[in-house]
């Protein structure tokens, strides 16, 4: 176990905090052990800006191990826009690099006086003058880094001018396309001077038992090449499934107001993989490669779209040009803003100007007309500029749609962008928005998935039809547990990998004898603890909600008119759960029952 | 239309006529251009491996074959393997052929992008195998 280094920016200086043995074995790792971390800070009134928002930087037990799927880290703090819990994980090459360097997390507080970039190896940690970089965007500023620290080997994570901006909704990015997306972290770095973090290291990660991990990692990793899902995201990338996604109606088109793309078979992972695909790309140590590299009409190799940002700027903005949504996922890459919060933003201005409830005059001239790339362009750099509507945009679509007297037309779930998996074609997405803990995520539960068919009989999680309600309730629980425990260890969603060999893997990786019901058992706590952090933050049962237009049926496609009764889901959600029918708090023998007794002091005081 | 035990010659004969003669197949499945071989795996009451071989184009099925090998036939664009009893369980109903591919019950070597692209039709012709599927062994 390696510690934490705490980087106080004001001060600069440095210190090292020991993570408790008894917090891992309760916890496992990444953002749930975070969570613990910053469950005493994260309370009222707290600061979702500047010196006093703590931003914590985690590993997993399994990082850097070359196990399947596991080059990934988290970083988490509080949400400008969702002004909730925030957690975002990313993959490249940084989290392992970090362990590499000695450290399992790396704690931010405090602000520079100017921009600075903190650079960390086995020969020291220096925090270094970064004004020259202020300014540039996330691939610019990570090769100037580079040549800066000129070492080899180096991995940077840094953040665009969207987040110097204070883009709510700006994120942070390694290794040219790997994106710590949702939930506007990077505005929180950003808001500390803080441009980028330089890590390289040359250290095995701790492994308790190397020969059993060997072993286990081997035969993972084998396998999971050889699943079909795997094998899927290989061939066709992320978007792999978008034809049956639009079959089924939970591909999202004109900002979740129409039921199908006929033009699928132009933006989907087949079409990508047929025209524009030269190689593929990959995390560290992952068997999977999801990573697309294109080449466009330019000539020149880029990443490919995965299908977030496939969807955010095809089929919600009725835009069927590969090429132009490749360009223009690469922009929001550069300047560093999430492309499912800013394409569902943009989306809601376009529905509110076809509704003629915002005009050329609230527009700067543009005419917003769906299907029109060039002007989604223009509106991306006005956004990370913060110039003209652009300063509204990048409020997110709650303040945006508030602005304009129009709240209840954006698709968005307590201040977070609903990502394009439509609940009226998958229900199980209902309640994986209404209760995820950081607003509408599709990433604490892609449940979609076992909506499709993928379903992990062995520990508990059993099909029901895509369009079934309450029933479901528990079963959507026991996935968010389930994905909990991928989000602590930190795993890849797309890793197919068998829940008892994880409980292997993590065992022989941590010294601490795990199975697969104590991890799941972990994954309700840290699951818990969230939520728990949400309440004191001001959350309310009120706030587990879906936004109305997945409420309303849709005339064409595959949803086949289906709408979610969210109020019976959530009834048996709060049952599967153990929380309080009125209040939404776990109970406390809920929160007793799941080790987790101070909590339930500060909830039921 | 004869609903015949599975896996047998008849059954196999059932299921071309079937997908010859139903509209909405031929309809779904216009774009359709690949043969298929099955290898069903031995398990349960069935005692010995299974192959089925179905040329399937543009709506139609072209050509059957039943206890087909692969040495036989030019590299079919899919063979799909999986155990008799996840065959059986997809045919009555029991298990959703998607829920069998993405579990990997169900094992596809071939072009997952052209199957991916062409999901309906795979779904349709599910339904046209369930339809002349009366039992199983």
């Amino acid at each position: 176990m390696q510690p934490i280094l705490e980087v106080d920016l004001s001060a600069g200086a440095f210190s090292e905090l020991a993570i408790p043995a008894a917090w891992r074995n309760l916890f496992i790792g990444g953002a749930s052990l975070a969570a613990r971390f910053l469950y005493d800070e994260l309370s009222p009134p707290g600061e979702l800006l500047g010196p006093n928002a703590p931003l914590l930087f985690m590993t997993g037990p399994l990082t850097g191990t070359f196990g399947p799927a596991v080059g990934r880290f988290v970083v988490c703090g509080r949400g400008p826009a969702t002004e909730r819990w925030a957690e975002s994980n990313c993959g490249g090459f940084w989290g392992p690099e970090l362990r590499a360097a000695g450290f399992d997390g790396l704690l931010i507080r405090g602000k520079a006086e100017h921009p600075v970039f903190i650079w960390l190896s086995e020969r020291g940690r220096e925090i270094r003058d970064a004004r020259h970089i202020w300014g540039m965007d996330t691939y610019e500023a990570q090769d100037q880094v580079k040549a800066d620290v000129g070492s080899a080997g180096v991995h940077v994570a840094c953040v665009g001018p969207a987040a110097e901006n204070g883009v709510v909704f700006s994120g942070i990015y390694c290794d040219h396309g790997r994106t710590a997306g949702r939930t506007g972290l990077g505005a929180v770095m950003a808001s500390k001077n803080l441009k980028a973090i330089a890590v390289h290291g040359s250290k095995k990660p701790p492994v308790a038992e190397p020969d059993r991990f060997g072993a286990l990692r081997s035969d993972a990793n084998r396998a999971l090449k050889q699943d079909n899902e795997a094998r899927v995201l290989h061939e066709l990338g992320t978007a792999g499934a978008a034809n049956y996604s639009e079959y089924l109606g939970a591909m999202p088109a004109r900002y979740f107001h129409q039921g199908n793309f006929d033009a699928v078979d132009d933006v989907s992972g087949a079409a990508m993989t047929e025209r524009f695909l030269t190689g593929q790309s990959t995390c560290h140590g992952c068997v999977i490669a999801c990573g697309r590299v294109v080449q466009l009409g330019d000539g020149r190799k880029r990443k490919g779209p995965e299908y977030e940002t496939i969807c955010s700027f095809g089929p919600n903005l009725l835009i069927s040009d590969l090429q132009a949504i490749t360009r223009l996922g690469e922009t929001c890459d550069r300047k560093g803003m999430d492309t499912i919060s800013l394409g569902n933003t943009i989306g809601l201005a376009f529905r509110l100007f076809e509704l003629g409830r915002i005009t050329k005059a609230d527009t700067d001239g543009l005419e917003l007309r769906w299907g029109d790339a060039e002007t989604v362009f223009r509106l991306i750099e006005m956004t990370a500029a913060r110039q003209g509507i652009g300063a509204l945009l990048a409020q997110g679509s709650r303040s945006f749609g508030r602005h304009f007297g129009a709240e209840d037309e954006a698709v968005q779930v307590n201040g977070l962008e609903v990502a394009y998996h439509d609940p009226r074609g998958v229900s199980g997405m209902a309640l994986a928005y209404a209760t995820s803990p950081r607003g509408a995520c599709h990433n604490q539960s892609d449940y979609f998935f076992v909506d499709w068919g993928h379903t992990q009989p062995e520990i508990g999680i059993e099909y029901y039809p895509r369009h079934a309600q309450a029933e479901k309730a528990a079963n959507v629980a026991r996935h968010q547990d389930w994905r909990t425990v991928y989000n602590s260890l930190v795993m890849c969603i797309f890793a197919n990998v068998a829940p008892a060999v994880q409980a292997d893997l993590l065992s022989a990786a941590s010294g601490h004898e795990w199975n697969v019901e104590e991890m799941l058992a972990a994954g309700a706590r840290g699951w818990n603890l969230k939520r728990a952090i949400n309440l004191r933050l001001g959350l309310t049962a009120e706030n587990d909600r879906l936004p109305r237009a997945l409420l309303e049926p849709l005339p064409t496609g595959g949803t086949e008119g289906f709408t979610p009764d969210i109020e019976g889901m959530l009834i048996g959600y709060y049952e599967a759960r153990g929380w309080d029918s009125a209040s939404g708090k776990p109970t406390r023998e809920t929160l007793e029952r799941l080790r987790m007794p101070h909590i339930a002091r500060d909830l039921w005081q | 239309m004869m609903s015949v035990l599975f896996p047998s010659r008849e059954w196999l004969g059932a299921l071309h006529e079937k997908l010859n003669t139903d509209g909405h197949y031929n309809s779904v499945a216009r774009h359709w251009e690949g043969d298929l071989f099955f290898d069903i795996r031995p398990e349960g009451n069935l005692v010995e491996a299974v192959s089925m071989y179905l040329d399937l184009w543009h709506g139609v099925s072209r050509r059957v074959e039943y206890g087909a090998t692969l040495a036989s036939l030019p590299r079919p664009k899919f063979i799909l393997t999986a155990q008799y009893g996840n065959f059986a369980a997809v045919l009555l109903g029991k298990l959703d052929a998607m829920t069998a591919m993405m579990t990997s019950k169900l094992r596809v070597d071939g072009s997952l992008g052209y199957m991916m692209r062409h999901v309906p039709t795979v779904l349709d012709f599910v339904r046209c195998a369930r339809e002349v599927t009366a039992r199983v062994l």
